[in-house]
């Protein structure tokens, strides 16, 4: 620029680079928004992976049903945890009366990577004589 | 202003067009398909469901128990007393289902259901409403649901013997269909015994019957 009309062009250029500002921080809310669905979906995928081990590999007393033993559960968090991944695992009864409860309760405002994700799954736990009582399988995971 | 100046505006304003429209794509697009998700949980969902259904027994849920009937009316008159009444507390859910197919099998001839004398009848409709509680403790909120439980149609000379029933919760002009799971069990009778069960209600012979009965029992899930 040859000459700089300090009225009208420090004007426009100013405008400009404030709009070009604001532009550039609705890009960046909208990709925190999408990295937030994102982590959202894969913490819920991962949830349902673990709730569905737990259910048919780690408490399973016979197929369909589980057993309430604390051991299996206790092996299946350490190595979990290893990973850096922290699990609380709940049965309630369909009268919400809780059967097991098994790690520490998650707070969502607490310093997890993200935001601690839950699953529920239906599932009958075994009791004496073969019957079995239909509960509720839930299932937090934080990182 | 000069023209160079009005130039870096131009170019500028194409450049926060840019950005804009960047914005606008990331708020639209979802990094994974939210149906997908949904579907895998459902399936999941369905599945325990039906497992479920297997071991756990009527009596968790206050117990099932019906009167017997003939023709449509339940034979509740003193003298008989209690003898008419079954009481099948202890009897699994799916049990309680085969079961029920096993009793109350219809038979269509030319297309036409025939009344049957049918002493069961009513363990039907009641194990209907009785499903449908369990299944609103079970599911309800969550996603829509029907059940069904039906038999492969036994094609006989002259008709067709046959069950079906379902339960039901969901609105099916507004809601979505996400999964369908199956779980496949036999009738608890053997094939002479069936036979046998055919001829005395039809008259007709029944050599051709399949060796074993599949009752298909399916778990819908629709979006809530």
């Amino acid at each position: 620029m040859d000459q700089l009309s300090v009225g009208e062009d420090l004007f426009a250029t100013l405008t400009i680079v404030g709009l070009l500002c604001l532009f550039i921080a609705a890009l960046m809310h909208s990709y925190h928004l999408y990295a937030e669905r994102k982590n959202a979906y894969e913490s819920f995928d991962h949830a349902l992976d673990i709730a569905e081990d737990i259910k048919n590999r780690v408490l399973t007393a016979s197929p369909g049903s589980i057993d309430l033993t604390m051991g299996k559960l206790e092996d299946y968090s350490k190595s979990l945890a290893r990973e850096g991944i922290e699990l609380r695992v709940e049965v309630r009864t369909l009268g919400d009366e809780v059967l097991l409860a098994y790690g520490p309760e998650q707070n969502p405002l607490e310093g997890y990577f993200s935001p601690p994700c839950s699953v529920s799954l239906p599932v009958a736990v075994a009791r004496d004589q073969g019957s079995a009582q239909l509960c509720e399988l839930i299932v937090w995971v934080g990182r | 202003m000069d023209e160079r100046g009005v130039g870096y505006i131009a170019d500028m304003l194409v450049f926060a067009l840019l950005i804009s429209f960047a914005s606008l794509l990331l708020t639209g697009a979802s990094p994974i398909d939210p149906k997908i998700e949904s579907t895998r949980y459902a399936a999941s969902f369905a599945q325990s469901t039906l497992l479920a259904l297997q071991h756990s027994t009527a009596d968790e849920f206050g117990g099932f128990e019906y009167q017997l009937s003939a023709f449509g009316f339940e034979l509740n008159v003193p003298v008989i007393g209690e003898s008419t009444k079954r009481d099948l507390r202890y009897k699994t859910l799916a049990q309680l289902l085969v079961e029920d197919a096993l009793l109350n099998l219809h038979v269509e001839a030319g297309g036409i259901e025939l009344e049957m004398l049918r002493p069961n009848q009513s363990m039907e409709s009641r194990l209907r409403g009785f499903l449908k509680e369990v299944l609103d403790k079970l599911i309800g909120g969550r996603f829509g649901y029907r059940l069904t439980v039906k038999t492969l149609p036994m094609e006989l000379d002259f008709s067709r013997v046959y069950f079906e029933t379902e339960i039901k919760n969901f609105d099916d002009m507004a809601q979505q269909k996400l999964c369908s799971e199956t779980i496949i069990s036999t009738l608890p009778i053997s094939q002479e015994e069936l036979a046998r069960l055919i001829q005395g209600v039809l008259g007709i012979s029944t050599s051709e019957l399949e060796p074993d009965i599949a009752v298909e029992i399916t778990l819908e899930l629709w979006s809530p």
